[in-house]
């Protein structure tokens, strides 16, 4: 039996890596964004596509997000796969229009005689010192939309294998990226992909309460755990990798072991993704609760400005407070 | 209102007669070369596409429809553009586009079951290349241009090869050019250089608000900014639209990049059955446009072909065939299915629908059904 | 030939009602298919309304100058055939358009907008189970397999306040859920009795109890029993951890299902057990002799609202453990309706005090007249013991028995005590 062949990679490069297969491996895969060509995208991400494939493969947008989309929509119409970047999350909502009132419902307006085979790329999330609009947290406005696909790696070899995935995907899948952890490193296993596009997956294994957290936050929620663990509290932690759907049976399993559940996100918590899964293990693990579901989010105001944004977010200690409370039931 | 004089192709003036100015000469080439089977189709077409109209707005007051669209006016604009597209280009329509529809193919009825409620546009883009309905002003627009990318990106412009070469043909109306969407098209189009003629359906009402308050430019120069040539049409005037379509369509095949057609008209019926014109439009307008009709024009100008009586009474008889026929589809339309709710939602398995529907299987098995 | 009728249609989206300006037709008038018939005026304007049949006016339903509701019919026309359907089929045709007789009759139509009436199938509904999305049917399979404990916040509360260990109850709910009846009635062996409020200040500043009825008769046999037989008290603590993995065998067997399963059954046994190695302790004094009895009937103190009893078992130790058991559960059910008759509270042999229902360890029970041995069984809980000269932790409870020293020595009081300990600890030694 061949050893499988692992890499070191940061997230960047192990999307970069990712995309590069997925363009091999498929001439129809097209990529394009605001500066993603020469520049390789301003978090590097595209980095040497453009010398690899060309300029009919990979090329630069002009500032227009809902023309990005829209356009990638006419070209999933003509049979191409587009993999479209928006620069950052706060620009995501020029081409909101186009995202859920076209994107997310031309194979059912159409009867499913036009599939939509396009992947849009989002830096998301905190922690990166900064200025307005280059924070936001968005995936519960996508994951409320129904005939979307919404997902999110939160290390290398998720962000490896995710990527293609959501490019060989028939339908359109929002790719939310966590732009914080883009130079954090991690083993890449280059042959076998770990779990299909819409598994989460159980990081840490624990008995005492089950903690779920998706994207940038997975990182804070196992330093969380690993600082419960020095104070005797066994947490289980899950990476929710899917966002929509949510893999529900793994998120349930766990709850039937430990009976008490924190979500985490760096979403404010008012309506957030957080909310509806809480309000679903209620519904689905009701016999198995000793405690109510607590989400710990960002608080509901915009995202602050980068002085105060360590505060803002959601740290292990924050999460550890909600772990008390529903320790306490 | 009627809009100052800009330079405009008219080939058809509204007494039915024909001549061509010395600058548009290659567009009267055009109409040269066609044979008077044609010109009949477009005539036949014409009256079937507003008695089609006519129909619909009866059945929409009968309750049999929740909402209809009328063309009525636009007839020329439509059925003369219609038929100047080519044999693989593709087209994408607004909501109102029922004259382009019939050239390609795509049955009323599709059309009669979206404003009944019994889909959102339920025929085949690929087969018919007439894709669906666009609600969203403008949104069509963009996948227009990305659909012409998507050919340029194939190799099938500019090749010669007209059984390989396509172009796109996208339309939307005055109103509609106020969206960002088709400002975004426009750029994108230009910069690409994409197969694509844009035509602008102006019919000069976006529901109560007057072209006049909807652009300070003529909107055949709409493009100048972005790079994209445009020409006025009189929209009433079926050949000039014919004409103007094919060269402009075959040029953006030969990869000359995007251009722009207006196509005056006017919107003689209301913006929807919902809607009532008489709230904010005077009757002399209208009246005056009804002097320049489409249907009208190009029947003086057939009489004068040497087409005679019978042909007028057996299209007439047509069309009353036509009508009878959707009437009585329409009377025998069913309910969509159930559980069609849920059918393409997305193209892949999904959790989330397949527990839904069964939900909804159960719970109306538990409540017995429907009556 | 049939009689059409044309209900108003909702003309603008949404549209509730509309004015019927005026009627183009009269009653006898010939008329066309999408001829006009009428013009009427809504909320956003005047429309004419064009026929939808061609035939012949019957009617005009409706005057001008009315304001009609969207689906009310508003002319009638006599027509050639059947009169066209204007509302539509929800399936192919065959379905027969009876009347149920449900109020709501608008056809569910395109065009004719919010009828306001709302329809009602609940009353058909088939079954009336509701469709359980709650638990996954995969779940409460995996649940039934492993250790997880399935039971709702307020059950795992009460449990908690009542300190039963969820993992020995077993759920009787539809889902296999525990329920509140089954915390209930696994909390014999600790706190139902305990308070769990604190009752209001009284405002007067003493009460006044009449002595009577029960309360006088248990004083009274309490006096004669204490001053008349000189009472001792002996206490064994006991390792009951098998008696209690026993209980919860026999809770869980299929021929005790439905039966409640308590240690207190066990000790009754072991009692029956002890009593045939240690007859003495069954018997009843007089001032001529010692009647030494050959049957048990086994009296087991119940408290009840209005105090004390102690009706008895006859002939208890000729029952098998289910028969004990059934036996114990009617008495008990027989107490708490007050409906103890005088005849089961006679002729005791011997009596079995649980004061382990009230959370109490041990403690000095008074004679039942007539009788020369008390047991009482207290609280079993987990303790630290010594097994194998290792600390670990077991289910102990203290046997104590209080006995006639007329009649039962020291060394026959602890040799019972001894034996029934014994069967307490190994109830393997009832097989005997």
């Amino acid at each position: 039996m061949a050893m499988s062949n692992y890499q070191e990679m940061a997230i960047a490069k192990a999307l970069n890596a990712g995309l590069r297969k997925a363009m091999q491996r498929d001439e129809k895969v097209l990529v394009f964004g605001e500066d993603v060509a020469r520049l390789g995208g301003v978090f590097r991400v595209t980095e040497g596509l453009l010398d690899e494939f060309g300029d009919s493969r990979i090329f630069n947008s002009p500032i227009a997000e809902s023309g990005i989309v829209g356009t990638a929509i006419g070209l999933a119409m003509r049979g191409y796969r587009s993999v479209a970047e928006i620069q950052f999350d706060g620009f995501v909502f020029p081409a909101f229009n186009q995202i859920t009132t076209q994107l997310a419902r031309l194979t059912y307006r159409s009867e499913g005689f036009q599939q939509m085979p396009v992947v849009i790329r989002i830096p998301v999330g905190g922690g990166i010192g900064a200025v307005e609009h280059h924070s936001e947290s968005p995936e519960a406005y996508f994951a409320h939309t129904p005939g979307l696909r919404v997902v999110s790696p939160s290390n290398p070899n998720d962000a490896y294998w995710m990527i293609q995935q959501a490019i060989e995907s028939p339908d359109p899948v929002i790719f939310l990226e966590p732009k914080r952890r883009y130079w954090q490193k991690g083993p890449v296993n280059l042959d076998t992909a770990p779990l299909p596009l819409h598994s989460a997956r159980m990081l840490r294994e624990g008995t005492d309460l089950t903690l779920i957290a998706h994207g940038p936050m997975v990182a804070t929620a196992l330093q969380a755990a690993e600082l419960g663990a020095e104070e005797g509290i066994s947490i289980e932690v899950i990476d929710l990798r899917s966002l929509s759907p949510v893999d529900y049976p793994t998120l349930l399993a766990s709850v039937q072991k430990t009976s008490r559940v924190v979500i985490a996100q760096e979403a404010p918590n008012n309506v957030s993704l957080g909310s509806e899964i809480a309000a679903r293990i209620a519904e689905q693990a009701y016999y198995y609760l000793e405690a109510p579901v607590i989400r710990v989010g960002g608080f509901d105001t915009p995202y602050p400005p980068a002085k105060l944004e360590e505060e803002y977010l959601p740290d292990a200690d924050r999460i550890l407070e909600a772990v008390d409370r529903v320790l306490a039931y | 209102m009627t809009p100052a004089t800009e330079p405009m192709l008219q080939l058809l003036a509204p007494d039915g007669s024909y001549g061509v100015e010395k600058e548009y000469s290659r567009y009267g080439e055009v109409i040269d070369s066609l044979a008077e089977d044609q010109l009949k189709t477009f005539y036949r077409d014409m009256a079937r596409i507003r008695r089609f109209d006519q129909e619909a707005i009866a059945l929409q007051r009968q309750g049999q429809l929740g909402l209809w669209v009328p063309a009525i006016g636009q007839e020329a604009a439509q059925i003369g553009s219609g038929y100047a597209v080519g044999k693989n280009d593709h087209i994408f329509p607004s909501y109102r586009e029922h004259g382009v529809a019939i050239t390609h193919g795509v049955e009323l009825m599709s059309i009669l079951k979206m404003m009944r409620g019994v889909n959102h546009g339920g025929w085949n883009p690929e087969e018919t290349r007439f894709h669906l309905y666009a609600i969203v002003l403008g949104s069509q627009v963009l996948h227009a241009v990305g659909y012409a990318m998507g050919v340029k990106l194939d190799g099938k412009v500019g090749t010669g090869d007209l059984d390989n070469d396509l172009a796109v043909i996208s339309y939307f109306g005055d109103g509609a050019t106020a969206e960002g969407d088709v400002s975004e098209s426009l750029l994108f189009a230009a910069v690409n250089e994409a197969p694509i003629v844009f035509v602008i359906q102006n019919n000069q009402w976006a529901i109560s608000s007057n072209i006049a308050s909807q652009t300070k430019v003529p909107l055949y120069r709409r493009g100048e900014g972005f790079g994209v040539p445009g020409l006025r049409v009189d929209g009433n005037d079926v050949l000039a639209c014919y004409a103007a379509t094919k060269i402009h369509m075959d040029e953006a095949r030969e990869g000359k990049g995007p251009y722009l057609l207006e196509a005056l008209t006017y919107r003689i019926g209301a913006h929807t059955t919902s809607d009532d014109p008489t709230k904010y439009r005077e009757e002399e307008e209208v009246e005056y446009w009804r002097q320049r009709d489409p249907i009208a024009r190009f029947e003086v100008f057939l009489r004068r072909q040497g087409v005679d009586d019978d042909f007028f009474e057996e299209v007439a008889v047509a069309g009353d065939e036509l009508a009878k026929d959707i009437r009585e589809q329409t009377f025998a339309l069913t309910k969509p299915p159930l559980e069609s709710i849920f059918d393409n939602v997305y193209s892949d398995d999904h959790p989330e629908i397949n527990a839904q529907r069964a939900w909804l299987r159960a719970y109306e098995d538990q409540m017995g059904g429907h009556e | 030939m049939s009689i059409a009728k044309f209900p108003l249609p909702d003309v603008g989206e949404g549209l509730t009602e509309a004015e019927i300006v005026s009627w183009r037709v009269s009653p006898g008038d010939k008329v066309a298919v999408n001829q006009t018939i009428c013009e009427i005026e809504t909320a956003k304007s005047v429309v004419e309304l064009p026929c939808p049949f061609e035939g012949e006016v019957s009617e005009l339903l409706v005057a001008e100058g009315d304001t009609v509701e969207v689906g009310t019919p508003i002319i009638s026309v006599v027509v050639q055939g059947n009169a066209p359907l204007l509302s539509e089929p929800d399936a192919p045709a065959n379905e027969p358009e009876g009347d149920t007789g449900a109020e709501y009759k608008l056809p569910n139509l395109v065009g004719y907008g919010d009828s306001g009436d709302v329809k009602s199938r609940r009353k058909r509904a088939v079954n009336t189970a509701p469709i359980s999305t709650a638990i996954p049917v995969s779940m409460v399979k995996a649940a039934a397999a492993s250790d997880a404990v399935m039971a709702k916040p307020p059950i795992r509360k009460l449990a908690k306040d009542l300190g039963v260990d969820l993992g020995n109850v077993t759920g009787t709910g539809m889902h296999g859920e525990i329920t509140r009846e089954d915390v209930v009635g696994s909390a014999s062996q600790a706190s139902v009795f305990k308070n769990l409020t604190t009752p209001q200040q009284p405002s007067e500043r003493e009460e006044r109890i009449p002595v009577k009825g029960v309360r006088k008769a248990i004083a009274t046999a309490m006096v004669k029993s204490a001053f008349t037989a000189p009472h001792v008290s002996i206490f064994v603590d006991v390792d009951a951890t098998r008696t209690m993995e026993y209980v919860k065998r026999l809770k869980s067997s299929v021929d005790f299902a439905g039966i409640k399963v308590t240690p207190l059954l066990i000790m009754a046994k072991a009692m029956i057990w002890a009593i045939r190695r240690n007859p003495m302790v069954n018997s009843t004094w007089t001032d001529k002799e010692i009647i030494v009895h050959n049957f048990v009937n086994l009296g087991i103190a119940a408290a009840t609202p209005r105090g004390l009893i102690v009706p008895n078992i006859k002939d208890a130790d000729s029952m098998n453990m289910l028969e004990l058991a059934q036996a114990i559960e009617q008495l008990a059910a027989t107490a708490r309706d007050g409906k103890t008759t005088p005849e089961d509270m006679a002729e005791g042999t011997i009596t079995i005090t649980n004061i382990g229902v009230f959370g109490v360890d041990t403690g000095t029970p008074i004679l039942n007249p007539g009788e020369v041995s008390i047991v009482a069984l207290g609280s079993i809980r987990k303790k630290p013991w010594v097994v194998d000269d290792e600390i670990v932790v077991r289910q102990i409870t203290t046997i104590g028995a209080t006995f006639d020293h007329r009649v039962v020595d020291g060394d026959v009081a602890s040799r019972f005590v001894q034996d029934v300990a014994s069967v307490i600890e190994e109830p393997a030694l009832l097989l005997d």
